[in-house]
């Protein structure tokens, strides 16, 4: 199959586990959900300066490097450069047709390619939102946190698997049963 | 000479999360179903790894540590909400990026949420930072909590990791 990982999940994991020793050795532990946030706050303050440096939410990270780009953004870039090369070279890049469609997806809930992209924009908006409040996400909060032992983390990784887990049954309520 | 090490790292991160199949919609749906677990132990032994090496660096006062606070409510509240979104959306901040580099579409309307989501968040957080007050008890460890050399709490904490993965959870396959 297409999908079939490379790699195991121990070597794949193991394999995080010290690209995040290295990088809190350098600089600090890998997070990704802030640097949305930076996007956003470096997007809106080339539109409308004034609007992003008063909302204090922004303000909090576009000061910081100066509403421009710092360590953290050119991680999340290079975590897109890195996906892409590596699944050029193992074959795994999706041609254009149905790539917006996972197969699974599709058996339960058909070929609507628009539906498809509502539930992934909208879990997407959920995703940052819950991320931003919890001051961090899977990579700066369960993998990072976590290797931390700081206990919002472990409360935060709870509460994230109780409600994926509770949500992906809901969703697939129909293959369960089968 | 940051933002070079953070690109660098960033490109393997992205490499080996696509690699193991971290950015696929069918391996984060299989273990958010508990039929197949491989992403959730990817994720165990990513943080069995990291927690013994990150306490060994900090014997030596090497490790430029980042602890989050630990604000109880607001962050069960936002684990919820991030849950919700995790199965909806199939893919997670990071994984998505991933997803959406491999030229899957519906990745990219993640990212494209991603943004709309942070950006709401960042208009309502007069509303929401004062759920960021209450149950607030700072920078907390489970080191700093107990008092003690965080070495000693990841060894044990690893080795149970390492029993989880390979010997408790058992994929169940239909």
């Amino acid at each position: 199959m297409q999908d079939e990982p490379v790699i195991s999940w121990k070597v794949a994991g193991a394999m995080v586990g010290l690209l995040l020793i290295l990088a809190t050795a350098l600089v600090k532990p890998l997070g990704v959900s802030t640097q949305y946030v930076v996007t956003d706050a470096v997007l809106l303050h080339s539109a409308a300066p004034a609007l992003a440096e008063s909302n204090e939410y922004l303000s909090q990270y576009g000061d910081k490097e100066d509403w421009g780009v710092g360590y953290g953004w050119m991680l999340v870039v290079g975590m897109f450069i890195g996906g892409g090369i590596s699944a050029f070279i193992t074959r795994r890049f999706r041609s254009r047709e149905k790539a917006s469609l996972p197969s699974m997806w599709r058996s339960e809930f058909g070929e609507s390619t628009p539906k498809r992209m509502l539930h992934a924009f909208v879990g997407g908006g959920l995703l940052l939102f819950g991320a931003r409040l919890a001051g961090g996400c899977t990579s700066g909060h369960i993998i990072s946190g976590i290797s931390q032992l700081t206990i919002g983390s472990f409360i935060f990784g709870i509460a994230v698997f109780a409600s994926a887990i509770f949500t992906a049954r809901s969703l697939y309520r129909g293959r369960l049963a089968s | 000479m940051k933002l070079i090490i953070g690109l660098s790292i960033g490109i393997a991160f992205g490499a080996v999360l696509q690699l193991g199949g971290a950015s696929s919609y069918r391996k984060i749906m299989g273990s958010l179903l508990l039929k197949d677990l491989d992403i959730i132990k990817l994720i165990l032994m990513a943080i069995a790894v990291g927690t013994v090496g990150i306490y060994a660096l900090d014997l030596v006062d090497m490790a430029n540590m980042s602890i989050k606070p630990t604000y109880v409510a607001g962050i069960v509240i936002a684990g919820l909400i991030f849950g919700v979104g995790f199965a909806v959306a199939g893919y997670c901040p990071g994984t998505c990026v991933v997803a959406a580099a491999e030229g899957k579409t519906d990745a990219m309307m993640t990212v494209l949420g991603g943004l709309a989501g942070a950006l709401l968040y960042a208009l309502l957080y007069p509303a929401f930072s004062g759920l960021i007050g209450v149950t607030n008890y700072g920078q907390i460890t489970f080191a700093s909590a107990l008092g003690v050399d965080g070495i000693w709490i990841a060894i044990p904490f690893s080795a149970i990791l390492l029993i989880l993965m390979f010997k408790v959870l058992k994929d169940r396959y239909d």
